[in-house]
């Protein structure tokens, strides 16, 4: 089996709103695979779809080739999950909350296992710095994030789903949950990262998918995505550049002081770059777009979408 | 910093510099707004309130004032409740009966009932708006906003203020328009304003000390069952705990019999010392944490907490121990009376052929029969409760982690419906042990503590089955989980209101108690427990299906 999630044509309705509007979503066995989108696009729906909380519409969706809804109990035992947002039962201590988590898990195994975990737990405990003797309501939302983390990381799963698992814990904790990520991608675990923190991404991820209003607008590997896109050149040269503006694919040229900047599309770099090169180059930097530009772009159609809609509403 | 009011009047520049604009800002700063949001969310609940305690009063006076016609009826009820203990327990000491009034028998008849549930409404609404909110943190939204620290408390007790006056005004209105005395409908409906008050003040202090809000409640909770039963023995003895009790003070205003109102200054300054305590104490504690500090845990997991019903066990054993000690209690007290029952024949022989008519051997056993009802509708509280756990898990996404791993929904319902259904047990028989006990002790029969303990568990199916429709309500519409509690609702009117108000036997048929046999006063028979709780199995069974269809919150 390659893929170890498989989404095609999904659509999740609730009443009017359509949340999912045929979203297509491949995840490999064995990688990480970034899920972005902005908020309200409907990566957290997806996820319950994919943890049988929630049921689908219309769509196809196989989890390690099981159904998420029929065969939830089954697929659970194959799979974790961190949630962004993290409520935990308060009179518990974070200890007691791991320990209950990992034991419905394995469903009270061997004590081979057991005692696997229990050092596996500890490792993690130690690594994320969290107090486990501390009630869960005294926790503050970093904290009550390390226990669903070391909750879900200690867990012999195949399947990580993590939905913004990082998104109240300090740059410290955060690179040991990227150091966690990789070493569980090293042991051959899937992983599903839905996060903002594009940096993170960047880092861990080898495909995303970029998702918008319930719809699959982008996916593949970076690299991939990067060649969709734009490269930013700032180049000096002997003798003054013309004629630069009229090749088809270069877009905002600007001068300033000797040296000239633009964007230019994937497909337009080899011809712009000899162009370019016949006035004498001096120095030249190309920068790849970041995954934030890749990211602003889509981003901003939707934007503007939405303040058009605002617009719409301000009209009537 | 005061000065700078002066300054910016005289030179302009000066209050350019300050971010500090010179102004009023207290401590209270925003609570006409916050009064607003805490009438805006509770509309639902407050219209609920407001219909079911005006309602009540308003079915209940209609229908003593069309079964009362003459003197001789009146006289009547008197000779049978006149200085009878086990009467006196729930209803009160019975002013104005030795010459009765129409009013006197409509408080004798709902009066302590009405604080009590005036009582528990203050409580759940000062709680609500205070300590939940800190927890749920939508508090710390509102307090970074200029809004100052006692703001929240003096909205909160500003707004069941307002609550309170409208259902003791609707209460008054009621009782006017049936023509009773203005100065003792005035002075009812000032009682239950009182009253509501005096443990809203309660709420305000346990939501400081506890260290959250659900002990918060229980606190409360724990305070108007003490109060209860301080004001039922000074009511049977010599009157003197009953001025213990805030309860107590509500009765001895003494509506429609020689009101005395100077005895509303009690509740009224008990409410002030409360609400400035409660602001004192406000100032020790730390925002979202009580002044009884949360105690670290342990930390590894016990053996127990491996599986959904260890969990459930974990989450709803407190509040098991706190039901069964204080039902337990209560239970006890009902017995210990017990004697006092016979005294009804004796003082009149029109109520002795009644009971021959009924078939009801013992007046003793009848009065224990409708303690142990009344007992079991209290306990149902936690059976509701307790199955209600359900939304509120789903509700804060703490089901998430759960249902994220190798457990199906059934597996997870059933975990905390098998605490709903076997805690049920329990209390039956605690609340059967107590009693028997109190009986035994008081009568000296001890076959008594056998006979109630059955008397108890007689009552589970009934228990079962509101259990079930809760399921099934939470399986089938979420949205009106709360809707279960007008099923224990309906059997409290049907049980203590029934008879009064004369209501068709269908509606009355609704409750479930209604089909269970009143052990001891009734001879034991199975058919309708079988039935009952095949009914409730049936219910479980649907709620369950309905459950594992739908979409989770």
């Amino acid at each position: 089996m390659s893929s170890a999630i498989q989404i095609e044509q999904l659509v999740k309705t609730f009443g009017s709103t359509r949340a999912l509007d045929g979203l297509d979503l491949e995840v490999r066995t064995g990688e990480v695979h970034g899920f972005l989108g902005p908020n309200g696009s409907g990566k957290t729906v997806t996820i319950r779809i994919l943890l049988g909380l929630l049921r689908a519409d219309s769509g196809t969706v196989s989890l390690l080739g099981g159904d998420p809804w029929s065969d939830a109990v089954e697929l659970h035992r194959h799979i974790a999950y961190v949630p962004g947002d993290v409520n935990l039962w308060p009179n518990l201590s974070g200890g007691e909350t791991i320990d209950l988590l990992t034991r419905l898990r394995e469903g009270g195994g061997s004590v081979g296992r057991q005692a696997v975990d229990l050092a596996k737990r500890d490792e993690l405990i130690e690594r994320l710095a969290l107090d486990p003797t501390k009630k869960s309501r005294t926790y503050s939302k970093g904290n009550r994030q390390k226990v669903a983390l070391i909750a879900g990381l200690s867990s012999s799963a195949d399947v990580l789903l993590l939905d913004e698992p990082t998104s109240g814990l300090d740059p410290l904790m955060e690179s040991v949950f990227q150091e966690c990520v990789l070493e569980a991608t090293a042991e051959g675990r899937t992983v599903l990262l839905s996060s903002h923190i594009l940096a993170e991404v960047e880092k861990l991820c080898d495909r995303v998918t970029i998702i918008r209003q319930g719809r699959t607008v982008q996916s593949g590997t970076l690299d991939e995505m990067r060649h969709l896109t734009r490269t930013s050149i700032s180049v000096a040269t002997d003798r003054p550049i013309t004629g630069l503006a009229a090749i088809d694919g270069v877009h905002d040229v600007a001068a300033d002081d000797g040296e000239v900047r633009f964007d230019v599309d994937a497909g337009a770099l080899d011809g712009t770059i000899r162009h370019v090169s016949s006035f004498g180059i001096r120095s030249l930097v190309s920068q790849p777009p970041t995954l934030e530009e890749l990211f602003l772009r889509h981003y901003g159609d939707e934007l503007d979408v939405a303040s058009g809609r605002l617009d719409e509403a301000a009209s009537s | 910093m005061t000065g700078l009011a002066v300054d910016a009047a005289v030179t302009p520049a000066a209050g350019e510099n300050s971010r500090f604009a010179p102004s009023s800002d207290s401590s209270f700063t925003g609570t006409r707004r916050l009064l607003w949001l805490v009438l805006r969310r509770d509309r639902f609940r407050i219209a609920m309130w407001m219909l079911g305690l005006v309602g009540l009063m308003v079915v209940s006076a209609s229908s003593i004032v069309a079964l009362y016609t003459t003197n001789e009826d009146l006289e009547g009820y008197a000779r049978t409740v006149r200085g009878n203990s086990a009467l006196i327990i729930q209803a009160g000491p019975g002013y104005g009966l030795d010459d009765p009034t129409l009013g006197a028998v409509v408080m004798n008849e709902t009066a302590l009932w009405m604080f009590i549930a005036a009582a528990v409404m203050s409580v759940f609404m000062v709680v609500r708006h205070t300590r939940t909110e800190e927890e749920a943190e939508r508090a710390e939204l509102v307090r970074a906003a200029p809004v100052g620290r006692h703001a929240a408390l003096a909205s909160a007790m500003i707004g069941t203020l307002v609550v309170n006056t409208a259902i003791g005004a609707g209460n008054a209105v009621a009782l006017l328009t049936f023509g009773l005395p203005t100065a003792g409908s005035l002075a009812f409906g000032a009682s239950l304003v009182g009253v509501g008050m005096v443990f809203a003040g309660v709420a305000a202090v346990t939501a400081q000390v506890a260290s959250g809000s659900r002990t918060a409640l229980a606190a409360g909770g724990l305070v108007i069952g003490v109060a209860f039963v301080l004001r039922a023995i000074g009511d049977v003895g010599n009157g003197l705990l009953s001025w213990a009790s805030p309860l107590g003070w509500a009765q001895s205003i003494r509506a429609y019999a020689d009101e005395r109102w100077w005895v509303l200054a009690l509740p009224v300054v008990t409410t002030v010392v409360l609400v400035v305590a409660a602001r004192a104490l406000q100032d020790h504690r730390d925002y979202g944490s009580g002044l009884v500090a949360q105690r670290s845990g342990r930390p590894e997991a016990t053996a127990q907490l491996s599986t959904a019903l260890g969990l459930a066990v974990r989450l709803q054993r407190g509040s098991l121990v706190g039901w069964a000690a204080g039902l337990g209690a209560l239970a006890f007290f009902y017995g210990l009376v017990a004697d006092q029952a016979e005294q009804i024949l004796e003082d009149n022989p029109d109520m002795a052929d009644f009971f021959a008519q009924l078939g009801v051997a013992s007046v003793t056993d009848a009065f224990l029969s409708t303690a142990m009802l009344i007992m079991t509708l209290f306990a149902t509280g936690f059976t509701v409760s307790s199955v209600l756990r359900l939304r509120s898990e789903e509700l804060s996404g703490r089901v998430d982690p759960l249902l994220a791993g190798p457990i199906d929904r059934r597996q997870w319902a059933s975990s905390h419906l098998a605490i709903a259904l076997a805690g049920t047990v329990a209390l039956a028989f605690v609340c059967g042990a107590a009693m028997g006990a109190g009986t035994a002790l008081v009568l000296g029969e001890a076959d008594r503590v056998g006979e109630l303990i059955g008397a108890g568990l007689v009552m589970v199916p009934a228990m079962w089955l509101l259990a079930g429709a809760t399921l099934l309500v939470y399986g089938l519409l979420p949205r009106w989980s709360l809707a279960a509690w007008a099923l224990v609702a309906w059997a409290f009117v049907a049980a203590m209101f029934g008879s009064l108000l004369d209501l068709p036997q269908w509606l009355l048929n609704l409750s479930p108690f209604q089909h269970v046999p009143a052990l001891p006063a009734a001879p034991m028979s199975w058919l309708p427990i079988v039935l009952l709780a095949a009914i409730a199995a049936a219910l479980i069974a649907a709620g369950l299906a309905a459950l594992d269809r739908r979409d989770m919150a």
